[in-house]
């Protein structure tokens, strides 16, 4: 076997951070290379570099034996290099075949477009790849999934024998992580080479034939994952032993403290993304909301935080009537919320650390003496939060701007539950989050519960609904397709689930 | 402990870069300044020694100064509010010239001892002033109007509204639109005439500079150490967080506006009751600009719109005295201030792509370093 890719002592240093320090990698043609690694730990670096995005400061990379100079990203592109980002780079209004061929599309008499060679060439090579894909479809109409599939064939539409895939998983379904797991075998085996960037351990478990591990922006360990097990890569990412599931003892269930009948909401565009959901949440435990996102998940928080309107139907907390109330009288009553839009909602992110503590509290004792505050109160509360929820921050006057993404979710954290809630809503709570931050939240949302909270928890990871929920809920498209306790739930009846499947019979028909 | 020393030193170089491009600006204004002043035939150092000299040299320079400062420190502490809770307060200037003839005409209009006549007048310019920002705050909350609009228009409309009320319903005397003088009762004492002139001669620097630095005290106050102070300042920084955080959104914009306006208006009562002593149609415009001006200059924070609008206070004092004593077009001198302030906003600029910058470049730091020792 011949080495595809070699980058030999990268380092690549950003204003006031070393992104890569002297990295080392080497893929072997025809095999899927995991790059695994925390938030910030130069994976992503790596591979911007590898596809002429970043330019390093020292270093040389090797393709296919041959030392080359990549310049530019064109460069990368002509030595069969190509990459599918986490945020995809499609043209919504344009079809399947016109977005593949973007930019390098076939010509008739050197101006007009080829429109029946674009057909063509896209049919060709997504016959030849087991790609399913109607070249004429538009973006806007196509799921997520198959739109990740329409980037991988505008790489091998442009040659690619290298592919680069950028935490591709972090937005598909369970199912349709398995369609592109396939596509990932078939790609292989067609004599293609994958470096799969991701820091779900389970994913390098399954597809990886090697791993790369970062930490820090050096490399860590490399490793045939066949050789290696989660808990021994998650020490190699995080540098040191990690929980990778929840210890958490039985649910002990007291009184209905939430309670949703019949609710239907609007979204933005006034179409009904709620309809007609019922469910309760007792104290002292974990119910989750699982389901792609989208489907109704947004709308159902806002609606019991107040942020939004319920069109119709009743949403009562400890029997009391939330629909009329406003955003801080429901907070009053004892809702908490981690908003999922935590840049947005959750923090003011120029705001100091301090200010952002206290928009729970600021307008009462002991933080508000009638109408002014007391400064002095304020701070002792900031100091003992961030003490209390391991904020790394040089000083609580910084702004939130200046926090990681892990660090600011735990400013969030410490406030909505510093105000003792009786419900305790967590949307998407560690979306983006690396591990060691992943884990922290988890078990302050079941010490939430262990207190006697009822916790709402909203995640489109499969694996955390299972692992924090007691019992489990399914959206789809703004309608409970299932419920089921979460001892008993499986990664594929909820999975059909979410995909809409209605399995006859009961909710264990499901669990199968 | 790295991590903290990092933050300090970038935080120094902050303040201190900031204070060098102000630095750099003016010296950039001197200079393209200079070049205009010699294509003029005239000695630029003797002109720029004469500014300072003008605004700082003697007593009398600086009285003018403080009396120039006096209105734009009122326009640039409400536009500060405004923009602290975050909109633009263009009708800063109708606010001040509607306070200015409400307090004129509560002045002339009322007999009453002082110590109940002057508080009413100047709460009339305040109330006059708030008023006039009402209509485009309620605009702007029911009907989503932008408040940039609909506070230019009301400025015209407060414009063309004094000129009627000076030229008809409160004219005085048939030759001048303007209106009957205010009673003593009512007046701000000048210097001067509390000194029996021993004090101030030749300015009309009054008492009213004790009440604009106390309304910059109360409003420094009020950001710092109030729950209505909280809330202007996170509905400014964030409406989404404010909203989630339970903030009454409607409310703290609504109040934040009022009093905006109404310290605009208490401005233009000061100044009629200081120095006017009656209300002369279009007696002077641009107040209200200026005070924006200032504010924007001053960091959007209450000491440093209060700095900006005493160094703009001195640079009209300084120009006011090249005129007298150099017979130096004044215009010369209002071009300098143009650039100073042309190249300071500029620098505003920068500070801003600089903190975009160091808020990208943190970020990564704390990503490295930070999220692995979690």
């Amino acid at each position: 076997m011949t080495t595809a890719v070699e980058m030999l002592g990268i380092r690549k240093v950003f204003p006031g951070v070393v992104a890569n320090d002297n990295v080392n990698l080497s893929v072997e043609e025809g095999e899927i290379h995991a790059l695994i690694g925390e938030n910030g730990a130069g994976k992503s670096t790596l591979m911007n570099v590898l596809f002429g995005l970043h330019h390093p400061e020292a270093g040389v990379i090797k393709i296919r034996g041959k030392e080359v100079h990549i310049r530019k990203n064109a460069d990368a592109i002509a030595l069969g290099i190509g990459m599918v980002h986490q945020k995809f780079k499609l043209v919504p209004s344009f079809t399947v075949a016109e977005n593949i061929t973007l930019g390098s599309e076939p010509r008739h008499r050197g101006i007009f477009l080829d429109r029946k060679a674009v057909h063509d060439n896209v049919m060709e090579i997504s016959r030849r790849f087991g790609l399913q894909i109607s070249p004429d479809a538009r973006i806007q109409d196509l799921p997520v999934g198959v739109q990740q599939r329409v980037e991988i064939l505008k790489a091998l539409y442009r040659q690619a024998d290298i592919l680069i895939l950028d935490e591709p998983t972090a937005v598909l379904t369970p199912k349709e992580t398995r369609d592109l797991f396939g596509v990932i075998r078939s790609l292989v085996a067609n004599g293609k080479t994958v470096i799969f960037i991701t820091h779900k351990l389970r994913e390098v478990m399954e597809i990886s034939d090697r791993v790369t591990a970062m930490r820090d922006g050096k490399v860590v360990g490399v490793t045939k994952t066949t050789e290696t097990n989660p808990t021994q890569l998650a020490r190699m990412m995080v540098g040191r032993d990690v929980l990778l599931r929840v210890t958490k003892t039985e649910a002990q269930p007291k009184d209905v403290v939430l309670q949703i009948r019949d609710l239907h909401v609007f979204d933005d565009r006034n179409l009904k993304a709620v309809q007609g959901v019922s469910f309760d949440v007792r104290a002292g435990e974990i119910l989750g909301i699982a389901g792609v996102e989208g489907n109704g998940q947004r709308e159902l928080v806002e609606a019991i935080v107040g942020l939004r309107p319920a069109w119709n139907g009743e949403i009562q907390v400890k029997a009391q009537n939330l629909t009329t109330l406003n955003i801080r009288q429901r907070r009053e009553v004892g809702v908490s919320c981690v908003p999922e839009d935590r840049y947005v909602r959750g923090v003011a992110l120029p705001a100091s650390i301090e200010d952002n503590l206290i928009v729970n509290n600021y307008f009462k004792p002991p933080i508000a003496q009638g109408p002014l505050l007391k400064p002095d109160v304020i701070a002792r509360h900031a100091q003992e939060l961030i003490e209390t929820f391991d904020v790394r921050t040089p000083s609580k006057d910084v702004p939130a701007y200046a926090l990681s993404g892990g660090n600011l979710q735990k400013v969030v954290l410490a406030r909505e539950l510093s105000a003792q809630p009786d419900l305790f809503i967590a949307a998407q709570p560690t979306r983006g989050l690396d591990i060691g931050s992943i884990e922290f939240v988890h078990r302050r949302i079941v010490e939430a519960r262990d207190r006697g909270a009822a916790v709402l928890l909203v995640s489109a990871e499969l694996e955390e609904i299972m692992s924090l929920s007691d019992r489990i809920v399914v959206l789809y498209e703004g309608k409970i397709m299932g419920a089921i306790e979460g001892a008993r739930a499986t990664e594929e009846g909820l999975g059909l689930w979410m995909a809409g499947i209605t399995s006859e019979g009961s909710p264990e028909a499901a669990g199968h | 402990m790295r991590e903290k020393l990092r933050t300090i030193t970038q935080l120094l170089r902050n303040a201190f870069g900031r204070s060098i491009g102000i630095l750099l600006s003016i010296l950039a204004a001197v200079m393209v300044g200079s070049i205009i002043m010699l294509i003029e035939g005239q000695n630029p150092l003797e002109i720029y020694w004469l500014l300072i000299k003008g605004a700082l040299g003697s007593q009398r320079g600086l009285l003018i100064s403080l009396q120039r400062a006096t209105p734009l420190i009122f326009t640039a502490i409400a536009s500060t509010l405004a923009f602290r809770t975050g909109v633009f307060n263009v009708g800063v200037e109708g606010q001040f010239f509607i306070g200015a003839i409400c307090g004129a005409f509560v002045g002339y209009a009322v007999k009453l001892p002082m110590l109940i006549h002057l508080p009413l007048t100047l709460a009339a310019g305040f109330f006059g002033g708030a008023l006039w920002a009402f209509f485009p705050t309620i605009m702007r909350q029911k009907l989503g109007v932008s408040e940039i609009i609909t506070t230019i228009m009301t400025n015209y409309i407060a414009t063309f509204l004094i000129s009627y009320l000076t030229n008809y319903p409160l004219r005085h005397t048939p030759t001048t639109p303007e209106t009957p003088p205010v009673q003593p009762t009512a007046q701000l004492a000048q210097f001067v005439e509390l000194s029996e002139g021993t004090f101030g001669k030749g300015t009309q620097a009054h008492v009213g500079i004790f009440i604009a630095l106390l309304v910059v005290i109360v409003m420094y106050i009020i950001f710092k150490r109030t729950r209505i102070g909280y809330e202007w300042r996170m509905v400014g920084l964030s409406f989404p967080f404010s909203e989630f955080g339970g903030i009454n959104l409607d409310r703290t914009f609504i109040g934040g506006m009022l009093v905006s306006g109404g310290i605009a208006g208490l401005g233009g009562a000061v100044e009629i009751l200081g120095v006017w002593r009656e209300y002369k149609d279009l007696f002077a415009a641009g107040f209200g600009f200026r005070g924006n001006l200032a504010a924007l200059l001053g960091g959007q924070n209450v000491i440093g719109s209060t700095i900006a609008a005493l160094f703009y206070g001195g640079m009209e004092a300084g120009a006011l005295g090249l005129e007298w004593s150099a017979g130096v077009p004044r215009q010369l001198i209002d071009i300098v201030v143009g650039l100073i302030i042309f190249f300071m906003a500029a620098e505003g600029m920068w500070a801003f792509v600089r903190r975009i910058k160091w808020v990208r470049g943190s970020r990564a730091v704390h990503r490295t370093t930070e999220d692995l020792e979690v």
